[in-house]
């Protein structure tokens, strides 16, 4: 099995449910995105038109970030899924460095959203994230296993996130590779990516 | 708080930006790994060139530089508590192979080094555990030249880094390193004339070396490398740390030694300019390297794939 992820560009409005949804699913502290959404405008008066592109971890088949990193604090799980062991990271950000996509953060000190210090979510769910370790997205482990899909995917309006197993070519993920044409970001670093997106 | 927004806000403002500066290696604390770096590979040249040279003063500034260097890059780690983790993954690791080429280091080196400094040690300057040693530090010179270039080559998210040359280069800086530490140690001393006729040879080959290698380095990031390469390049040469590297690479780097080791050669050179020329060439080096990553530029991660209509 290998957990992929399909993004249809059709689909996307960039409207930052993914990015917002993220942060409320995971209680990143402020600077850390797991899911983030660029934006680009194309072309010029009266012929233009706004481009949206959501950027999470790529969980690729051959990480670089996994081999790079010295301790063995970021691993892969026997289902594709990238993720980091906190009890393990140096806070070397080597794999920072190594991932071609930029979709690593260090969270380097305790912080708050908001200047009168800890809000309840805050304390409840940023708090438990450790300072001066790597993070990133892990495709909502916990809510995958419970058999729920990640948070980004089951809250975009638009239903522009698939999820699902590439390695099975029945699935929906395989289907829309296939018939749409799928496309991952810079397949030239050889990293395989489990992320594909569907021009728009 | 206030400090906290400003990181914010930068972080916001690169992730903007289409091409995205590195800052975890180069800023804050990673100005460390950056001295770290430095120091580890001018400690494996001094070792080298010290053992040449059969200089204890050098042998002795080795050890001393390489536990500098052990000290900068804990000082750089997020959680340095757990450093001992870091000889787990030497086998895909370039930095774990660099852990572990440093502990190899400084354990060997300091078994040798008791022996030859120390005559009432428990075990002689010939004895088997001093030969350990010496084997030891010598295997742990050689991974601690090789690794820094890798540890950069391995990193994809930097385009400029990832040239097959770096390794290469990376091994020229330790050895001229290796030289302009070794001078320093000897010009404290008395070095001979004939020795320091061999180091400014040795001084003027090496960074030769440096200057062709580095000059490959860019016309490859100019000519076949993609747009992350080239603005590195740009900001190395006529961007944000352009002043470090014409002033402390080019200027303190490479002139100020250049026309001492020329008075050397043609002439006497005192042992003060001798210990000039090291420092000028070692500060250099430092900048070098200090100006190459903080020159790295993160590969936008929006491709020429991504949404065409």
């Amino acid at each position: 099995m290998r957990r992929g992820m399909v993004i249809d560009l059709r689909r996307c409005t960039g409207c930052y449910g993914c990015q917002i949804s993220c942060k409320a699913e995971h209680g990143t502290p402020p600077g850390v995105l797991f899911a983030r959404v660029l934006k680009r405008e194309e072309g010029r008066y009266p012929s233009m038109r706004l481009l949206f592109l959501p950027v999470l971890c790529n969980h690729c088949a051959e990480p670089p970030c996994v081999e790079a990193c010295p301790t063995g604090a970021s691993f892969k799980w026997e289902d594709g899924i990238v993720d980091i062991d906190q009890d393990k990271c140096v806070g070397c950000r080597s794999c920072m460095m190594a991932c071609p996509y930029a979709n690593r953060y260090l969270n380097d000190s305790p912080q708050n959203y908001f200047e009168q210090g800890a809000t309840p979510f805050e304390a409840a769910r940023t708090a438990r994230h450790q300072t001066d370790v790597v993070m990133k997205c892990n495709f909502c482990r916990d809510r995958v296993r419970a058999g729920k899909p990640p948070a980004c995917v089951a809250n975009c309006p638009t239903a522009a996130r698939t999820f699902g197993d590439l390695d099975d070519p029945a699935s929906e993920v395989s289907r829309l590779i296939q018939e749409r044409g799928g496309f991952p970001l810079h397949p030239e670093a050889g990293t395989r990516p489990s992320v594909f997106y569907l021009p728009p | 708080m206030q400090t906290t927004r400003a990181k914010y806000e930068r972080l916001i403002g690169d992730l903007r930006t289409e091409l995205r500066p590195q800052r975890e290696w180069c800023e804050g604390r990673g100005l460390f790994l950056v001295i770290g770096h430095f120091v580890v590979g001018v400690a494996a040249g001094t070792w080298l060139f010290a053992l040449l040279f059969e200089s204890r003063a050098g042998l002795a500034a080795a050890f001393g530089l390489a536990a500098l260097g052990g000290l900068a890059h804990l000082a750089f780690l997020g959680r340095p508590g757990r450093f001992w983790r870091m000889a787990a993954h030497w086998r895909t690791s370039w930095i774990s192979r660099g852990f572990v080429g440093l502990a190899l280091f400084l354990a060997g080196a300091a078994l040798y080094l008791v022996a030859l400094f120390a005559p009432g040690a428990p075990w002689a300057a010939g004895s088997w555990l001093a030969q350990t040693g010496y084997a030891a530090a010598l295997a742990g010179m050689l991974v601690l030249m090789v690794y820094m270039g890798f540890v950069y080559t391995a990193s994809k998210g930097v385009p400029f880094w990832t040239s097959p040359l770096h390794p290469a280069l990376y091994i020229a800086y330790a050895l001229r390193g290796g030289v302009a530490a070794l001078a320093v140690a000897l010009a404290l001393g008395a070095a001979s004339s004939a020795t320091m006729e061999g180091l400014l040879l040795a001084w003027s080959g090496v960074t030769a070396a440096v200057i062709a290698l580095f000059a490959l380095e860019v016309h490859g990031a100019l000519t076949g490398g993609n747009a992350a390469a080239r603005r590195s390049v740009h900001e190395l040469l006529a961007g944000r740390v352009a002043l470090y590297f014409y002033c402390g690479t080019l200027a303190l780097g490479i002139l100020v030694p250049a026309w001492l080791a020329w008075q050397g050669l043609s002439g006497q050179l005192s042992l003060a300019a001798l210990a000039a020329l090291g420092l000028a060439s070692a500060l250099g080096d430092f900048f070098m390297k200090y100006a190459t990553i903080r020159a790295g530029v993160l590969l936008p991660v929006w491709t020429p794939m991504a949404p065409q209509r």
